[in-house]
Parts: C-alpha cells; structure tokens; sequence
C-alpha cells in the first residue's frame, strides 16, 4: 500500500493505493492521524488506486471518520472502484459515509 | 476546535405511536434545546416533517388524528381482489395494493399539499425503500406530499409511489430506524426513537403467521442496523424506546395524548445526560 | 499468523449454497485446516456436511438426492385449501406435507450427530415466537438442519426442546457473530444476497420480493455490525450469479460449483498473505 497527502485548497486528500488490509491497515491509520492533528480535519480520501479493502481496513478507515467528525470536519470518499464498492455497501460505509464519482466533486461537497 | 454539537432526532416506523416524538419535542422546547436535523420513516415521516415546518406540537397533534383514522384503510380496491384471485386474468403489477389509497391521499394532500422539503426550518429527510433494489432512498428535495406518501406505502396495503423512474415503497423495509441518515448528514448528538412491531400471540391464520414473520425480520433489522450504527457513529446516539402499558392498535388516534405523555416521560429520563453531552 | 483459529461462516440461500463445495475444493487443496463451521438455512446443509468430512462427490450426490420438487409435496393443493378455506393455518402449519422432506434429510444425514462430527459445527434457526436466534449444536445433525431451512409458511416448523423453530435467515442470514462469539480469528464468510424479482405478476411474488427485500437488508446490517465488532479479519466471499435460480435448478449444480470456487479463489492471496505475516 502507497499513501500520500496534498492539499487542494483547505481541504486535505489522501491518496492511497494498493491494498488496505490488517498488515496496512495500522499505517495507514498513522498516516491520517498525523494529518488530523496537523490540522487538517476536512478530508477527501482519492481510492482510485486501491483494489482491496479487508475488514481490518474499513475499522481503521471509519476510525478515521471519526477522528474528524468528532472535531467538526468529515471523511469523504471518491473514485471507489467496483470491487472496492461491493465491500463498502456490504459492510454499510456507502450508508453512513458520502461518497462521491470523482475527486472533484468531493472537494466540491465541502463547498469551498 | 469545540465546534456547536450538532442535534439531529430520528423517528423511527412505528404508525401512531410515532406522535411519542411530539412528547421528545416538548421536552426539548421547555428545556430550550434545538434540533439542527430531523429524519423520518414511515410513520414517523409524518410527524419529522411537519416538526420541520415548524408547528407547534398541539396543533401536530390535532392534525395527525384527523389524518389517520380507521377510514383510510376500510375501502378496499375491489380490482386487487380480482388481480389476488385471477392474476393472469386482471393485470397484476408491483403497485397491486389491497386497499384505495384514495382516501388516504387526499388526507395526506389536505396536511402536505402545499410545503415542500425547501420550506423546512430544520433539515428534513424522509426515508423510502426502492422496491425493486430493496435499498433506502433518502428523499430531501421538492413537494413533502409524495415524500411522505412513499415513505408509508406499507407493500400490499397501499400502491407503491412512482418516483424517478423508481418504485417506492415504505422505508421500514430498508431500515425502521433510519440512524445512519443522521450520521451521514454530519449529525454529531442523535437521538433516536424507535418502535418494535409487536409479535402475534395466536397465529390462528394465514394471515397472521405471514404478519407474524414479517414483526420478526422487521425486529431483527431494526436491531442489527441499531447495533451497527452504534459502532459507526463518531458521537453519542441516544435510544428512546417508549414502553406502552396500554396497548395502541394501528388507529387508535384517541391514545395520541397517551402516546405523547409516554414519549415526553422517556426524554425526561434522558435529558440530564443530553443537557451534559451538549454542554460538554 | 501460525495460531490463529479459522472458522468458515456458510449463509442462507437456498441451492446456490452448494457454492460451498466450491469453495472446500480451495480450502483442502491449499490446506487452510477448518477448526469451526457455522451454517445457517440451505448454508446449513453443507456446513453440517463439510463438518462430518464427507467428499465433494458425495455432497453433489446428496444434493441431487435430497433437492427434487417431490419435496414440496401437496404444496398447490395445499395453498388452494388455505385460500378457499377449507384448512386452518396455525404456527404448526406448512403449506408443504413435509414427509418426503423428513424423510430424505434423515437418509441424508443418517447417523450423524453434532457430537461425532470431524469439526466442531453450529447451526442457526429463529424462534417463531419470539424472532430471536437459536443457537443448535447438540443432538441429531438432521433435527437441527430441518429447523434451519423451514421457510416459513411453505415448510412446517420443526420443534427442537419446546421451540418451535424456522428458517434462521430471518435472524442472521450470515452468522459470522457465532464465529465470534466462539473465539475465531479468521472468518471466511460466504453469504448470498437474494434475487430481486424484474416483474412482479402474482401477490405470491410481491410476497416474495418482501420476504428477500428484508432478508437481504439483514444480511447487510449485521454484516455491517460484525465487521466493525470482531477484532480479527473476515473474509467475505459473495459469489456472482447473473440470473436468479430456482429453488430446485439442481441441473446447474456444476455452475454454481464453479462460481463458489471461482470466488474462493479470488480471495485466497488475501487470506494466505494474512495467514503468512
């Protein structure tokens, strides 16, 4: 799994690639909670690149979700893949997160 | 960064019993708490939207009772017993109902008719089930009356509501208790109040073990959705299940100042603890 | 991850749970060793199977033995009597005379009980007053399958010490919580969502599309529930079918076969890469 941070404006995108499982997973989380406490609560995670999410991915992920809820900002999704999709709606994450085609519209949701 | 905490109340299926929000509602006003969000389901879409437009409690009470009376259902559709009994004979289709939904439309047209979702003084949204995906459909935009009639076409009762190409059916089948809308809306504190259906005593008929079986997935969805947003949520969801001594059958509109009585003796118990989370 | 405890999760739906011994094929030929199954409706069928060690061959065969439309003895007559009628329906009550049904599924599981079986094994049924879950892990294998996939209002109930007991997909149509609950730390999962129906002609078929309409939506929350709850990885295998299939289309047994073992294998490199860090 790859990971990387920019801005677009205020708001914050990850971007990940590859697999997000138990062995990534706990990186993966690091990774945003650095973000987080850098000050960086409006987020946009860009899965375009991810292929897989396992179970132990998708706790850390809403762990995440959390983290910036709880201080007034969110954690959106853009560019799921099909695979990916089925995971998220069979776990829930599509009926509690907002999700977005592109990356573009999810900054856009956060209306500048 | 202790941004406002966001309130968002979420009315669960539950048909009359639903006014018990009006009794949530009265406690909030007099303890001088406002609702940043409402949602509603099935029944409960009845009272979360007019909540929304902003009526006083009394005056939701009142229109409530005159909208759901024993008459609603008592017309049956003559058709649908033909197309029940003769279905390759008398077209059948998805909208087959056992009942005129004139009557109920009309009431319903009398109380909504004339608001739409963008009137709302608080964020409204009403929860339907697409009835050929079995998925939810929050509906959040245009006139409230065919929002509100979809979200309580109970399947087989009432025709289903044409929307968008979608077929829309009563949002219980998808979640009685639609939490995860407030937590996707950004809600950060929300309370929920949600009805079980009740199991049948005798199944003496067809008819009532197929109800029977119905009460029991609708229960188990109702908890397996609960306990997953429990574990989703960022903040607090606080649960208010009334509990009735008195049984309330489907139209017993007469209870509803029962009903509201119990609602505002359950928010009683919980509002120290909400008065503590907001303040927090 | 040498001590982890794995347990196979197989759900409810009907004949495309022979999916199942698609997916046994991956697991015996990669030597993934079972320490529990959990069954749950048709799922019930082949986790009981797989438990007792029986072949791939021979769950076909017992299959094709077992899944004929003779079980649905009586059913139109049947329904016509409780339409006009002329029979009264009560909680004992099938639409289906359910004695070829008995019959088949005590040559099926002949001999076997929970407690002479090669793996330990759990099977889930509802309790029909209640609505809430039952747990069967001791006694005959056959009493417990028939409770687990007594649909209700076509088969019967079956009654297991004072209960009277249906189909378990009203309850937990994939019961990855019992693995949980037993200590499993690897969760394979197989579960089935149901086909909605294009067109609905007939108040049976709107009927139905209710029955899958929520059974599928619990399917959903509580896998929703368990995924957040269990401290381990579940895998979940979800095999693809394009049409819906009829509740006695055992003639596309080798596809459905296929499809579970297809879907198995599109999740190993997942589950060996966790079993190898």
């Amino acid at each position: 799994m790859e990971k990387s941070f920019e801005l677009s404006g205020k708001i914050g995108i990850i971007v990940v690639k590859g697999s997000v499982d138990a062995l990534t997973a706990p990186h993966l989380a690091t990774f945003i909670s650095e973000q987080i406490a850098a000050g960086h609560t409006r987020l946009v995670a860009d899965l375009a690149g991810v292929d897989y999410t396992s179970s132990a991915g998708l706790r850390v992920l809403l762990g995440a979700v959390k983290e910036t809820r709880a201080l007034g900002g969110d954690l959106r999704l853009a560019n799921i893949q099909p695979d990916v999709k089925k995971v998220l709606d069979l776990s829930g994450f599509t009926s509690i997160l907002k999700h977005y085609a592109d990356r573009d519209s999810a900054i856009g949701s956060y209306g500048g | 960064m202790a941004a406002p905490k966001k309130l968002a109340l979420v009315i669960g299926s539950g048909s009359v019993k639903c006014a018990a929000a009006l009794g949530i509602q009265r406690v909030l006003e007099r303890a001088d708490i406002k609702l940043d969000m409402l949602v509603g389901c099935s029944g409960g879409s009845l009272y979360a939207a007019l909540l929304a437009l902003g009526y006083p409690t009394e005056k939701i009470a009142e229109m409530s009772s005159s909208l759901w009376t024993h008459d609603l259902t008592a017309r049956p559709n003559r058709r649908a017993l033909l197309q029940a009994i003769l279905p390759g004979i008398v077209k059948f289709d998805e909208r087959f109902s056992l009942r005129d939904d004139r009557k109920v439309n009309q009431r319903l047209e009398e109380v909504y008719g004339q608001h739409s979702f963008e009137e709302a003084k608080i964020p409204l949204y009403i929860t339907a089930t697409d009835f050929m995906t079995g998925e939810m459909v929050v509906l959040e935009k245009g006139p409230l009356l065919p929002a509100v009639r979809a979200s309580m076409a109970i399947p087989l009762i009432f025709p289903a509501v044409k929307s968008e190409g979608r077929m829309l059916v009563d949002g219980y089948l998808a979640d009685p208790l639609p939490v995860g809308v407030a937590i996707r809306e950004g809600a950060d504190i929300i309370l929920a109040i949600g009805f079980e259906a009740t199991n049948q005593s005798r199944l003496s008929s067809l008819g009532r073990y197929a109800f029977q079986f119905t009460s029991v997935m609708s229960n188990n969805l109702l908890k397996a959705n609960f306990a997953f947003h429990n574990l989703a949520h960022h903040s607090e969801v606080l649960l208010v299940v009334p509990e009735f001594e008195e049984r309330v059958r489907l139209f017993d509109t007469e209870k509803i100042p029962y009903i509201i009585q119990v609602g505002e003796r359950e928010m009683e118990k919980q509002l120290p603890y909400l008065q503590q989370l907001l303040a927090a | 991850m040498p001590n982890k405890k794995i347990a196979l999760v197989i759900g409810s739906g009907g004949i495309k749970c022979a999916a199942a011994i698609g997916l046994v094929k991956v697991l015996q030929e990669e030597y993934l060793p079972i320490d529990l199954i959990v069954g749950c409706s048709g799922g019930s069928m082949y986790a009981s199977l797989i438990a007792a060690a029986v072949s791939a061959e021979d769950m076909q065969a017992r299959t094709l033995y077992l899944w004929t439309n003779e079980v649905m003895k009586d059913y139109t007559s049947n329904l016509k009597a409780t339409q006009d009628g002329s029979v009264r329906f009560n909680e004992r009550s099938g639409l289906v005379d359910d004695s070829v049904m008995n019959e088949r599924l005590r040559t099926t599981f002949d001999g076997l009980t929970f407690e002479n079986l090669a793996i330990p094994l759990k099977l889930v049924a509802t309790d029909l007053q209640t609505g809430e879950k039952v747990l069967l892990d001791k006694g005959p294998l056959m009493d417990a399958v028939r409770a687990s996939l007594a649909i209700p209002i076509i088969f019967p109930p079956w009654e297991i010490d004072g209960q009277l007991l249906v189909d378990g997909a009203a309850v937990d149509p994939l019961p990855v919580d019992v693995a949980i609950q037993e200590g499993a730390d690897i969760i394979i999962a197989m579960g089935f969502m149901l086909s909605n129906r294009g067109r609905m002609r007939s108040m049976t078929a709107v009927q139905q599309q209710l029955n899958n309409i929520y059974m599928n939506n619990i399917l959903k929350s509580t896998y929703a529930f368990y995924n957040l709850a269990h401290h381990a990885e579940i895998f979940p295998i979800l095999p693809d079918f394009e049409e819906p299939l009829g509740m006695f289309d055992t003639d596309k047994l080798p596809d459905i076969i296929a499809r579970g073992e297809a879907a198995a294998r599109a999740e190993l490199p997942h589950i060996q890469r966790l079993l190898a860090g």
